[in-house]
């Protein structure tokens, strides 16, 4: 970066360092506090921010001593050290027992014992026969005459001159040895509530302005910088319009941004919702339903044998209580039932067994969408579409390509004259509009309540072939028991791969994260 | 991008538009083994991976794995996987290769050896049935296989067509179970019947020392394994010779002197049992027809029952039960979508191997003599379709106008999801299933309402959860780390415990939401439920409530028509502790189906 344009980036707070002082200048954060008005923390970012820029190099570090007030040395400061308060009293009041002393100034008896006995030593007071103490006026006229200042000015001294420091600090290079001294005896490094001084180690680190600060002075007066710019912009400066007479700092618009938490849709939903529009607007109505269903409705409807294997205690969840529903919707049972048993008037041999009508009351939770296409036959418009995301249940160990509960979608299409063709039709108008795939291809496939049935695969630019979904014509077992007298085009597509391709995900787990972090983080990969 | 992988571990367990779950057990849709050697010699000719991809379709199988580089092709095996549950004939190499094989021009082949109503076979033996076996496991079907000695091959197929069928179609053996035996050591007629589990003892396969039908039960793997089929029965199925000597012990396990066979045995019993008179005939002749197929000679056994059965009291095997299915070739052209003549359609069924005949415009099919799927006349569509090729089928524009909508709870949760977005808050989803320890202890709750299932996969997925707060809460106990503030929120549904219903439970579609951060309190919590239903049109009217998730007198109920409809709070710091979360939480929940028109609240 040039000169010119780095000095476009130096904050007021370096300009007046450069302004202030000469290429080699020895500064400490004190000194710019001393001498620039600056607090503490303005000074370390100066510095720091110079360092950064190379306009100034760290020099070395000074360890030094210092003498910070503590909230007892202000209170000396503003009403007096307790020596002068006892001195005051007598001198003001004539001779005092020192119980009486401790009273009246509401001074600890022990505290004001060991004063009238240090004060005594030094000659400024005596007891006298009454064991009163007594001002010795003598003394105190010499003590202040002589060279030598008593001890109790040296602590008045000191408390005065930090009491005019900022942050009330004194150094110790910067006593005498008596003020060292008397320091001494009210100073203390570690429980300094009651003391007038803490004492403190502290290390000053030295900068020195490098030589290139003359250049960058320059570079600042020619392009009329002077640290006066203006930085924020207030209210105030826009109600005094006193922005009209100054130039604004430009700030390092390249930065990086503070993080922002704001709310947000979940991109699994919101890829759940673009599929719910999709289909919406390929006229088709949504459905939806219970969680928890029946053997009837799950299966029996669909003209699954109760017998068949998948309906087995390891593939689907049973509830505990209630068991099973109080009844089913006639005249659906006695028809579904006679369905299963002969075939009832369907032209089907049935599967031939006694329909069990308690098994078909178990309440189950629903282990596939298809059951809500089931639901909607007998209320179904001809023409109409139906279709719904539906989450279902699974007799699984979770890991990453199963979960105990997901999202299947499917759909029915009702119509006197939809067939096979039809079928396909729709499912290469779901390859294009939901999937978004060129190449379209079906195989016959199997699904216990369609007849014919297919697959459909569709070509991904990265995965190649894969099952987009299955799909078929009901069974008429499945829609003439269920009142529907007109083919029915049975679909569903495999959501959750589509979604995982959508989120650039390889565990179906991440779909229902629980993690916050890892939610508020995620990208919407398509478009 | 893990593309590759996903693609090999997703497509089969990704299943949908299928009632048939994972096949992680292979429990419902099998995986079968073939020897390529053995295989391709019953197709009648070689292919390669393309071709053999591009058929197979025709008998609803995809290839599943085939490394043709590995070892010589005698010893080689193509996995493969079949989609159709109910054509167990295809759950072996010769009944795969045979639809493959007449599909691309082979004619339909001949099982002479069957018997068909008034067209008898000649029996070469005799089982006798005991009446009482006629509880516990009524039928068997049996055949000779001889010609000449079993390879290695053949034996590996049939033992595992063995487990296909007895698996997959007979139910984990329940229906249907099969054994083989070495004929030369059998004295005829032998008996099937049921004995009292202690009174006999024999050695089993696997085992060198004889023992009780109970010992074997208790003790060996295989018994121990199918114990259940045999529960509560008090005589148990059982097949001996002349002699009295055990043949087996139907379904469990084989007897380890008379039920060995190995490579090179020749003149072998097959012998099916089981509690359906159809499914045990139809294994019977998939059995016989496969090794017709692989050139050896099949005879008849009869036999004799002592009650009456759908087929008589006596049943020669192997035995043609199945009836055609007649059809109009209009109803074909109108499900298909294309016109087909009767001829047409007669050759379509022709590639299937279905027989068929014509009459008039109807045509009637009879099924293989191996497969027994024809339920309903568009079952016989199905074949024509296959038979016609899918590539062949044009799809067609639909043009039956409808109008699409989302319902109504749909629309108004997408409204509340934008009004909590606009309040800073994250979605979430979540499953549905979860812990007792999560739904009901952690929350502070009694959970009489929660919906447990009685056979749950693991403690960890028992219940249904009863509302969306533990939900967000799990995610508070693994989010520590994360940034704060926290305000997360899901629309979803929960489902609880409601004696008025016919299902005794009911599933509603409710708002969860929860904030956490330092200075979490219940104002904000007021305030953000009063936003969102002053938007979504509501009074903002609260009373008191006792919600033991919530800081008493620091939560209030959401009342609509002086009902509660929902709550919000400060979460109690007992359930912050539960939950291990030291980060001040409020939280609310409200049944957003009480919002929608007409609902029974209002």
């Amino acid at each position: 970066m040039d000169i010119k344009a780095m000095v476009r980036t130096l904050h007021p707070l370096e300009v007046k360092v450069l302004n202030h002082y000469k290429p080699g200048t020895e500064l400490s954060a004190e000194r710019l506090v001393k001498e620039l008005g600056y607090i503490e923390g303005q000074a370390n970012q100066a510095l720091n921010w110079l360092c950064g820029k190379e306009l100034a190099v760290e020099s070395g570090r000074v360890s030094k001593t210092v003498y910070e007030l503590t909230p007892l040395g202000k209170e000396w400061f503003e009403t007096g050290t307790p020596d002068e308060r006892i001195l005051r009293h007598l001198s003001e009041k004539g001779a005092a027992r020192l119980p009486d002393l401790a009273q009246a100034l509401a001074i600890p008896p022990k505290d004001v014992g060991s004063a009238f006995g240090i004060l005594s030593r030094e000659g400024a007071l005596s007891m006298d026969s009454g064991k009163r103490a007594v001002l010795d006026t003598g003394w105190f006229e010499a003590a202040h005459s002589g060279k030598e200042k008593p001890r109790i000015v040296l602590v008045r001294d000191l408390v005065t001159r930090a009491a005019g420091e900022k942050g009330g600090i004194l150094e110790e290079a910067g006593l005498s040895a008596a003020e060292r001294t008397a320091m001494g005896g009210i100073a203390k490094k570690r429980g300094s509530g009651d003391a007038a001084f803490r004492i403190s180690d502290r290390e000053t680190v030295m900068f020195t302005l490098a030589a290139g600060c003359a250049e960058a002075v320059a570079a600042l007066s020619d392009a009329g910088i002077t640290g006066g710019e203006i930085g924020a912009v207030t209210q105030d400066i826009l109600e005094k319009g006193s922005w009209k007479d100054s130039a604004f700092r430009p700030y390092n618009v390249k930065g990086k941004p503070a993080r922002l938490e704001l709310g947000r849709r979940n991109p699994y939903v919101e890829f759940l919702d673009s599929v719910k529009d999709k289909l919406a607007s390929l006229g088709f109505e949504e459905f939806d339903g219970s969680l928890v269903e029946t053997e009837f409705w799950n299966c029996d409807a669909l003209f699954m044998p109760q017998f068949h294997s998948a309906r087995d205690i390891h593939d689907v969840y049973y509830l505990a209580e209630p068991e099973r529903a109080r009844f089913i919707e006639q005249p659906h049972l006695d028809a579904v039932a006679g369905t299963h048993e002969n075939g009832g008037s369907t032209q089907s041999r049935g599967w031939r067994y006694s329909f069990d009508r308690d098994f078909t009351r178990r309440l189950i939770l629903r282990s596939q969408g298809t059951v809500l296409s089931a639901r909607q036959l007998p209320t179904a418009q001809v023409p109409g579409k139906y279709f719904g995301i539906a989450r279902c249940f699974r007799y699984d160990r979770v890991d990453a390509t199963h979960l105990s509960d997901f999202y299947q979608t499917e759909g029915i299409v009702l119509g006197e004259d939809v067939n096979l063709r039809t079928l396909l039709g729709f499912l290469r108008m779901f390859a294009t509009e939901v999937a978004g795939a060129k190449e379209v291809k079906y195989v016959p496939g199997y699904f216990p309540f369609t007849e014919p049935s297919v697959e459909v695969h569709i070509k991904h630019p990265v995965l190649g072939w894969f099952e987009l979904g299955g799909a078929g014509i009901f069974r008429p077992e499945v829609t003439e028991p269920l009142g529907v007298k007109v083919p029915v085009l049975a679909w569903g597509i495999g959501i959750d791969r589509m979604a995982l391709m959508a989120l650039g995900l390889n565990d179906l787990r991440e779909l229902f994260s629980l993690d916050i972090e890892n939610v508020r983080l995620r990208r919407n990969m398509t478009r | 991008m893990v593309f590759e992988e996903l693609h090999g571990r997703m497509l089969k367990s990704l299943r949908f538009f299928n009632i048939l779950p994972e096949t992680r057990g292979e429990t419902h849709m099998p995986k079968i083994e073939v020897n390529e050697t053995l295989f391709f010699s019953l197709v009648g000719r070689r292919y390669d991976a393309a071709e053999l991809e591009k058929l197979l379709p025709v008998a609803k199988a995809e290839l599943d794995e085939w490394n043709r580089d590995e070892g010589n092709e005698d010893d080689r095996v193509i996995k493969i996987e079949l989609n159709d549950t109910n054509r167990p004939d295809l759950w072996s190499t010769a009944g795969l290769a045979r639809a493959l094989r007449i599909y691309s021009g082979d004619p339909v082949p001949d099982y002479p050896f069957f018997s068909r109503d008034g067209d008898q076979r000649e029996a070469v033996f005799r089982i006798v049935v005991d009446a009482s076996v006629r509880k516990p496991r009524p039928y068997i079907a049996a055949f000779v296989v001889s010609g000449k000695p079993i390879t290695d091959a053949m034996l590996k197929d049939v033992i595992q067509t063995q487990e296909k069928l007895a698996w997959n179609f007979g139910r984990k053996r329940r229906t249907i179970s099969m054994g083989v035996y070495r004929i030369a050591l059998i004295k005829w007629p032998v008996v099937y019947k049921a004995v009292t589990p202690d009174s006999v003892s024999f050695v089993p396969l696997q085992s060198d020392r004889s023992m009780t039908l109970s010992e074997i039960l208790r003790e060996h793997p295989k018994g121990r394994e199918y114990a259940f089929i045999l529960e509560n029965e008090p005589e148990h199925p059982l097949l001996v010779d002349s002699t009295g000597a055990v043949l087996s012990y139907p379904p469990i396990i084989n007897s380890n002197d008379l039920g060995a066979v190995k490579v090179g045995d020749s003149d072998l019993l097959v012998e099916l049992t089981g509690t359906d008179l159809p499914s045990v005939t139809l294994a019977a002749s998939i059995i016989a027809c496969n090794f017709a197929d692989a050139g050896y000679c099949i005879k008849p056994i009869a036999v004799d029952y002592p009650f009456d059965t759908d087929y008589g009291r006596r049943v020669v095997n192997p035995h043609y039960f199945q009836a055609p299915v007649s059809i109009d070739a209009n109803r074909i052209g109108k499900l298909l979508g294309k016109p087909f003549t009767p001829e047409k359609a007669r050759e379509c069924l022709a590639r299937m191997g279905v027989r068929s005949d014509q009459h008039g415009v109807f045509v009637s099919a009879s099924p293989p003599e191996y497969r027994n799927d024809f339920l309903h006349p568009v079952d016989v569509v199905e074949d024509v379709m296959i038979g016609f090729g899918m590539e062949n089928f044009e799809p067609e524009r639909p043009h039956d106008f409808t109008i699409g909508r989302l319902t109504p709870i749909e629309l108004l949760s997408r409204k509340v999801k934008g009004l909590l977005v606009g309040m800073g808050y994250q979605e979430m989803i979540y499953n549905y299933l979860g812990s007792g320890r999560d739904y009901i202890e952690r929350m502070n709750v009694p959970g009489d309402d929660t919906i447990r299932i009685s056979n749950p996969m693991s403690e960890n997925f028992e219940y249904v959860r009863p509302s969306i707060l533990p939900s967000l809460l799990m995610s508070e106990a693994v989010s520590a780390k994360a940034p704060y503030p926290h305000r997360i929120f899901e629309v979803g549904k929960v489902a609880y415990r409601d004696v008025s219903a016919n299902y005794g439970t009911t599933t509603r579609q409710k708002l969860g939401f929860l904030a956490s951060h330092a200075n979490a309190d219940f104002n904000e919590a007021a305030s953000h439920a009063a936003a969102l239903l002053y938007y979504l049109g509501e009074d903002n009217a609260v009373g008191d409530s006792e919600d033991p998730r919530f800081i008493p007198g620091r939560q209030a109920a959401v009342l609509r028509n002086g009902s509660p409809i929902g709550v919000f709070g400060e979460m109690h710091p007992r359930v912050l502790d539960n939950w291990g979360v030291t980060m001040p939480c409020i939280a609310g929940e409200i049944d957003i189906e009480t919002l929608l028109p007409g609902a029974s609240s209002r």
